[in-house]
């Protein structure tokens, strides 16, 4: 009987590998917009509702390069990555830090910026869905044959190179000068000043950071999905769970929370089903997608309310 | 008394004024009696990005043709225009309930055309047109809950009508198994609950998904789990395109037949979608009377302007717009009131068919008898019912060869 539990578990786990496989490709994208998320609200201490928007402007930008130039979507990710990063300083200049930091202010003005972003990628590109111009769709055969889940070239990619960025971002943030003095001013702002770092650089790296990941991760929530004006924005509410689960304000929170967050989303059949099995509970699906990701959040708030990772020392 | 005085006092003011300006400015134009040059103001609330975006589109083409002929044409004995204003709705309720309030409560227009979403017209009727007096005509729902609102008029038929149909299609085609999914809004739901109560089968799965959903993945895999072969799709065309392409990733298009209805055709679904990722696709759509020479001369119109033949959404609008100039100049005043008690009427008999507001003017003086006319429009006969709706054809479609191809009237 204990013996046969093991066995059980796998073939549970099998059963619904489906799930599994989507939930890593959703979680990727989760992780590279709530690790911005994250980082600007470390900065800044206000939680910037532009920040979905700005994903779509990463997303409209590899359709320029992509889909307008011609160009391979490989170089259009890249250019996505640098003009988001870019967009996002340049709205920190001249939006935000004129604010000076006031929370409530800086909250609606993003609010603002986030219409600002839509009106004119609406302009720009008009309200249509798009795609883009690359192939990597139907399943890996071998994967297919061989775990009996479907993994897309492009589910793979997404997967991949979310691993890479993530993997660089920590070595940055842990092993360089600028990562140090990141995690310094994240931490106290004032302090850092005093002891010589130049906060309004490693701010401004901040920024360019978030930016760019927050571009990587609408390339491919465009790639996912189809590319339009409001694709970003619906993503909104899940990255403020993932990023308030993880402990408002830490990356490796934000990381954390992300993957818990996508993981619970895309998992929702399976988690209705097993909460179906118990008595007097009703079994639910997919519909309440949402619904669970919160539920697990507000559940793991009860137990530590600083957030999985918050209140530690990380940026 | 001193009120009074006060009063004359600054109408006085304000006539000298007025004279002041005609004899400076020559503005006689504008301030003339009772602004006779001015158009009619009415409203429109539309679709004109978010998911429904495709239907906005036709929407702002069939109501530049008719406010093209009654602009040609003029309202009234004074031959004035017809301005539309519009305002978008994102293709949600909320958006859509702003924009109304923007058009009713701030710029006071007595007839408000609007809009495409179930849920949108819903919300529009209950939260800003009830205890108003002003006339609502949704230009596009479908869904059968605005039968319940008799004030809520619309110019397309309800949805009950297809949801029927649909699960015939289905029957017939031989699956006694269907797993479902819907857009889990007015629209979706009250489609699902005529298809269910209509269809002879077992439904093996009602999935339900939002509008926007940034993914659906594991809907399709909880549709999957039920093991149907038949799946039918209500829901709108973005949310249409992430399903398609993620059954075609996982090879589910090969042993799945698809069935769906009116907003699961669209020209951007065939655009962002790999060829033959549906074909053999089945569904039924409302449609326009094709053989009917008033629908053909308004599809020669349509290609002359557009360059690509008129979908039955184009249809509806134009029969919106055309009604409510209509209406308005039947009317005794330009007043919700004064137009609500003939817009029926003139969709009706008694009278005498006309197709077009110069055909009306021909028959019937401004604020004349509503019952001398009959309008039948570009979409149908309309006959708005004691529940507001008109009376509905339907199609039958097949996606071919990654197109749309045209099959048996349904009526």
């Amino acid at each position: 009987m204990v013996d046969q539990l093991p066995a059980a578990f796998v073939e549970w786990i099998v059963s619904n590998g489906q799930l599994f496989a989507s939930g890593l490709v959703f979680s990727s994208i989760i992780i590279l917009g709530s690790i911005g998320l994250a980082l600007v609200y470390a900065i800044g201490d206000f939680p910037s509702f532009a920040h979905g928007d700005l994903m779509t402007v990463g997303a409209y930008t590899a359709v320029v390069v992509n889909v307008i130039l011609g160009l391979h979507l490989a170089i259009g990710f890249v250019v996505a990555m640098v003009v988001t990063a870019a967009v996002a300083l340049g709205t920190d200049k001249l939006v935000f830090r004129p604010l000076e930091g006031r929370a409530i202010e800086l909250l609606i003005t993003s609010i603002g910026v986030a219409f600002a972003y839509r009106a004119l990628i609406h302009m720009g590109f008009g309200p249509s869905s798009r795609s883009y111009d690359v192939g990597g769709r139907g399943g890996i055969e071998w994967i297919r044959e061989t775990f009996g889940v479907t993994v897309t070239p492009r589910g793979a990619t997404i997967v991949l190179t979310t691993l890479v960025l993530v993997t660089a971002l920590h070595l940055v943030l842990q092993y360089t000068t600028l990562g140090r003095m990141m995690r310094a001013t994240a931490e106290n702002k004032e302090l850092a000043r005093i002891s010589g770092i130049r906060t309004q650089r490693v701010l401004a790296a901040m920024w360019l950071i978030g930016g760019a990941l927050a571009g990587a991760g609408g390339v491919f929530l465009g790639l996912e999905l189809v590319i339009r004006p409001r694709l970003g924005f619906s993503i909104l509410v899940v990255l403020f769970a993932a990023v308030i689960l993880g402990g408002i304000g830490s990356v490796y929170g934000a990381m954390l929370g992300g993957f818990v967050i996508g993981m619970a989303h895309e998992l929702t059949p399976m988690i209705g089903a097993a909460v179906g099995a118990v008595p007097l509970l009703p079994a639910f699906g997919s519909e309440y997608d949402a619904a669970v990701a919160f539920v697990i959040m507000i559940l793991i708030l009860i137990v530590k309310p600083t957030g999985i990772i918050g209140g530690k020392t990380s940026a | 008394m001193a009120e009074n005085s006060n009063h004359g006092m600054n109408r006085r003011d304000l006539l000298k004024a007025t004279g002041a300006a005609v004899l400076v400015g020559g503005l006689a134009g504008c301030v003339g009696d009772d602004d006779a040059d001015e158009p009619y103001e009415i409203g429109m609330v539309d679709s004109l990005t978010g998911t429904l975006e495709p239907y906005g589109e036709r929407n702002e083409r069939g109501s530049e043709l008719a406010l093209e002929h009654i602009n040609d044409v003029g309202i009234g004995d004074d031959d004035r225009g017809l301005e539309l204003s519009v305002q978008d709705d994102e293709s949600l309720p909320e958006p859509a309930v702003d924009a109304a309030r923007v058009l009713v409560e701030e710029e006071g227009v007595p007839l408000l055309i609007g809009s495409v979403g179930s849920g949108a017209s819903m919300g529009i009727h209950e939260s800003v047109i009830q205890g108003t007096d002003t006339v609502h005509i949704s230009q596009n729902s479908t869904g059968a809950v605005l039968t319940e609102e008799p004030d809520l008029l619309r110019t397309s038929p309800s949805g009950a009508g297809k949801g029927g149909h649909l699960a015939n299609l289905i029957s017939d085609d031989g699956y006694d198994e269907v797993a479902l999914t819907y857009v889990n809004n007015d629209y979706g739901v009250s489609l699902r609950d005529v298809f269910e109560e209509n269809y002879d089968g077992d439904v093996l799965a009602t999935v339900a998904h939002e509008e926007e959903e940034p993914s659906l993945s594991a809907e399709v895999s909880e549709m999957e789990a039920t093991g149907a072969e038949a799946w039918l799709f209500i829901t709108y065309a973005e949310e249409f395109i992430v399903f398609v392409n993620e059954m075609y990733d996982r090879g589910l298009h090969e042993e799945i037949q698809f069935y769906g209805a009116e907003s699961t055709i669209a020209d951007s679904i065939l655009e962002n979608t790999p060829e033959g990722s549906h074909d053999g696709m089945v569904g039924t759509s409302e449609s326009a009377p094709e053989d009917s020479p008033v629908y053909q001369d308004f599809e020669s119109r349509f290609q002359d302007a557009y360059d690509t033949s008129p979908t039955v959404w184009a249809c509806y609008t134009y029969d919106a717009v055309m009604l409510s100039a209509i209406a308005i100049h039947v009317a005794d005043e330009f007043d919700g009131p004064a137009i609500m008690d003939v817009i029926r009427d003139v969709t009706n008999d008694p009278g005498e068919v006309v197709n077009s507001l110069e055909e009306a003017k021909e028959i019937v003086d401004s604020g004349g008898d509503p019952d001398a006319i009959n309008y039948e429009g570009v979409s149908g006969p309309i006959e708005l019912d004691e529940n507001g709706d008109p009376t509905g054809a339907y199609q039958v479609y097949e996606v071919q060869s990654h197109e749309y191809v045209w099959g048996d009237v349904l009526t």
